[in-house]
């Protein structure tokens, strides 16, 4: 494509990664709706309901206290894994951690797909038997977790196996009772500050170990579509590294996939365009390895929080144009039973910049923008949580969701380090939530039953 | 109302949305950008209003309380249409930029056209969703619900057809604002303002007993000269060449 309007390819990366995840938001809510939508009646077992239990007869302050202890030790469990995690990955235990990944990924299709699949067959009433319905969901799960492994599969079934575990993920977390999934929501937003931006927090040691070592970190990161225009044959692709780290709880929720490893090849600017992309674009985030190419530092843009990108060495005798393949890895959140690594977080917008930056001959091929899954599924709980109140706030939410996440992106180009992407979305939507619904929706409720409108 | 009842609501109320949408949005990352920071806009504003009158709210026994209401929240709405104005200069002078550096065509007046569209387009998507849709998706059901002074149209009705109503005066009203503002006429950027404020005070008959027929025809009817005014400056625009080549020929793909 040579000419092309402006306004066609800019934001293309950002709008790949929003529809996923209203996608995935708007397939929780409609199970939230049919299924659930006054909350659960059943308190469903997990981690973040060890220490409180809760009821809907209890005070106030028994309430919010037993939430905040619900919500602390969720988080210490997700600290623990997380540096389990990073034990393990340092330690190299590829094959045991790759073997117990494709395992919890069965798990989660078949376990929670299942359940939500008998919720949805009682609700609609639905004619299926059972030997049917056991064949189905096996084939489902197995292809799912061949989706997430593999990466000779068409890339919209992997994108929609992800966006399908997120969302059976999300909803059971919504089936939490309601202050401890507000509270747990603010506690895993802070976590993720802490975790990612501290230099002694796990989700920023796994992603300097994976720099340091020029390893892929697996994580289940959902992947937008590339626009590739050109891409360069890559010398040599590295073996995914599987990681996980998933409790043992069976009982509890999510686990990781570790998707394979797309490496990009981003084309660099021609060196007499470089010194002008570099200024346009921006730079690389302090944690990151830059190897200078072709003699000048072509800087390389890099996404937000436990990003990195590693820059190979350019093989010899490739023509100058060819940049050294960068492989943005994203570290996702790998999910446990709790919240643990490198959740959400990471977005890569190194495309995004690099189209931005101008590039207008030999190829840019704009990687394609990731976002760890943890982020999908805290967003959709929220809204779904927002669901179980009323429509407006689903839509309020969505809303400042929506723009947490792009200003997550913009910090990230002011930045230039890895940031993590649940805390403005997550507070953003508890402030519109609480603000729509004690103060917009009676002021709209009046006015529209006497129909007045502005 | 059943499900198909309600599709048909949630249809008249956004029917035009979402042609618009899909012809001219949809295809363009850029303005689905710009429309979804405009709906958020739009209910931020909103929230501010609310924020303020949630204690004054008025009920069957202090009806003027609406008039200051009312006021204030149009004068608010056109503060942020003032202020789109100018982030729509900045916005446009830096995607001139990037165009340049990206060597790609400039912006061209359809393309101005497409931005307004796109901003006018999230106001009246943040009205109708949050007036009319919001309060439709949870009520599937075997009932419907009726007001007492309005007894000829259903409620849903009636806030679809407003809701209608106020998605066209919006989404037009931005591109005349903005052409008001770009050529520098007086009377065009009143224009704005002037229809939403003669619009939102047309919807008081509505509390009268047996108003809101006329509420509803007055704001579908201001819907109707607001698509005019912006269909006739734009046709007055390109000249006496009504398909100039150079402005339609650019495929939309």
């Amino acid at each position: 494509m040579t000419e092309g309007n402006i306004l066609e390819s800019l934001g293309s990366e950002i709008v790949g990664i929003v529809t996923p995840v209203s996608i995935c938001m708007l397939l929780v809510v409609l199970l939230v709706q049919s299924l659930t939508p006054h909350g659960s009646d059943v308190p469903v077992a997990s981690i973040a309901m060890l220490v409180y239990d809760e009821q809907p007869t209890d005070s106030f302050t028994e309430k919010l206290g037993g939430a905040m202890l619900n919500a602390l030790v969720f988080v210490i469990i997700v600290t623990v894994v997380t540096f389990l995690l990073v034990v393990l990955f340092y330690f190299r235990c590829t094959k045991f951690l790759r073997a117990y990944m494709g395992f919890s990924a069965f798990m989660v299709l078949a376990y929670m797909g299942g359940g939500v699949a008998v919720l949805l067959i009682q609700n609609y009433s639905i004619p299926i038997d059972a030997v049917s319905f056991l064949v189905m969901l096996y084939n489902f799960a197995t292809v799912g977790v061949l989706a997430v492994f593999f990466s000779k599969m068409p890339i919209f079934v992997t994108q929609g196996y992800l966006v399908l575990i997120g969302v059976l993920v999300a909803y059971w977390f919504t089936m939490l009772p309601e202050w401890t999934t507000w509270v747990l929501l603010m506690a895993m937003a802070l976590y993720d500050v802490v975790a990612v931006l501290l230099p002694g927090g796990p989700l920023n040691m796994l992603v300097e170990l994976a720099i340091e070592r020029d390893e892929d970190i697996p994580a289940l990161i959902y992947e937008a579509r590339p626009n590739a225009r050109h891409i360069a044959p890559l010398p040599n692709s590295p073996h995914p590294v599987s990681i996980s780290s998933s409790a043992s709880d069976s009982a509890a929720q999510a686990t990781q996939i570790p998707p394979r490893w797309r490496r990009r090849v981003v084309t660099a600017p021609p060196p007499g365009n470089a010194s002008s992309a570099a200024a346009a674009a921006t730079q690389l985030p302090s944690n990151v390895v830059n190897e200078p190419v072709n003699n000048q530092d072509t800087v390389r843009p890099i996404g937000i929080s436990a990003l990195r990108i590693e820059s190979q060495p350019q093989p010899p005798g490739q023509a100058q144009a060819l940049a050294p393949p960068h492989s943005t890895v994203v570290m996702d959140g790998l999910e446990t039973s709790s919240r643990t690594a490198g959740r959400s977080e990471i977005i890569n917008i190194e495309a995004l910049l690099e189209d931005v930056a101008g590039n207008g001959e030999s190829g840019v091929l704009s990687a394609a923008i990731k976002l760890g899954l943890g982020d999908f599924i805290f967003y959709s709980v929220l809204v779904g949580r927002a669901a179980m109140y009323d429509m407006t706030t689903v839509y309020a939410c969505y809303l400042a969701i929506v723009a947490g996440l792009g200003s997550t992106l913009v910090l990230l180009t002011v930045w230039r380090r890895a940031l993590p992407a649940l805390p403005i979305s997550i507070t953003l939507g508890v402030i519109f939530y609480l603000l729509t619904r004690f103060l917009v929706d009676p002021f709209i409720v009046n006015l529209s039953t006497h129909y007045v409108y502005f | 109302m059943t499900f198909a009842g309600g599709l048909g609501y949630a249809l008249i109320a956004l029917g035009p949305a979402i042609a618009l949408f899909f012809t001219v949005i949809v295809g363009k990352p850029f303005l689905i950008l710009t429309l979804i920071v405009s709906i958020l806009s739009w209910l931020i504003s909103l929230v501010l209003i609310a924020g303020v009158w949630r204690a004054f709210l008025p009920g069957e026994s202090n009806v003027w309380v609406y008039i200051p209401l009312l006021l204030s929240a149009v004068c608010c709405q056109e503060a942020a249409r003032r202020l789109f104005w100018h982030v729509y200069l900045r916005v446009e002078d830096i995607l001139d930029k990037i165009a340049v550096k990206l060597s790609k065509p400039r912006l061209h007046a359809v393309d101005k056209l497409e931005i307004a569209l796109a901003f006018g387009l999230g106001h009246g998507l943040a009205h109708v969703i949050f007036f009319c849709v919001a309060l439709l998706t949870p009520s599937f059901g075997p009932a419907t619900y009726y007001i007492p002074s309005c007894s000829r149209m259903s409620f849903f009705l009636m806030s679809a057809l407003t809701g209608l109503g106020f998605l066209i005066i919006h989404t037009f009203s931005m591109i005349i604002a903005f052409d008001g503002h770009a050529d520098g006429k007086k009377s065009q950027q009143l224009f704005a303002p002037g229809m939403h404020l003669f619009a939102t005070f047309a919807t008081l008959v509505n509390l009268v007993d047996g108003g809101c027929v006329y509420g509803v025809s007055a704001t579908l009817f201001c819907a109707l000269v607001t698509s005019a005014v912006c269909w006739k400056i734009q046709w007055d625009k390109t000249g006496a060449d009504p398909f100039p080549s150079s402005s339609l020929s650019r495929t939309h793909h």
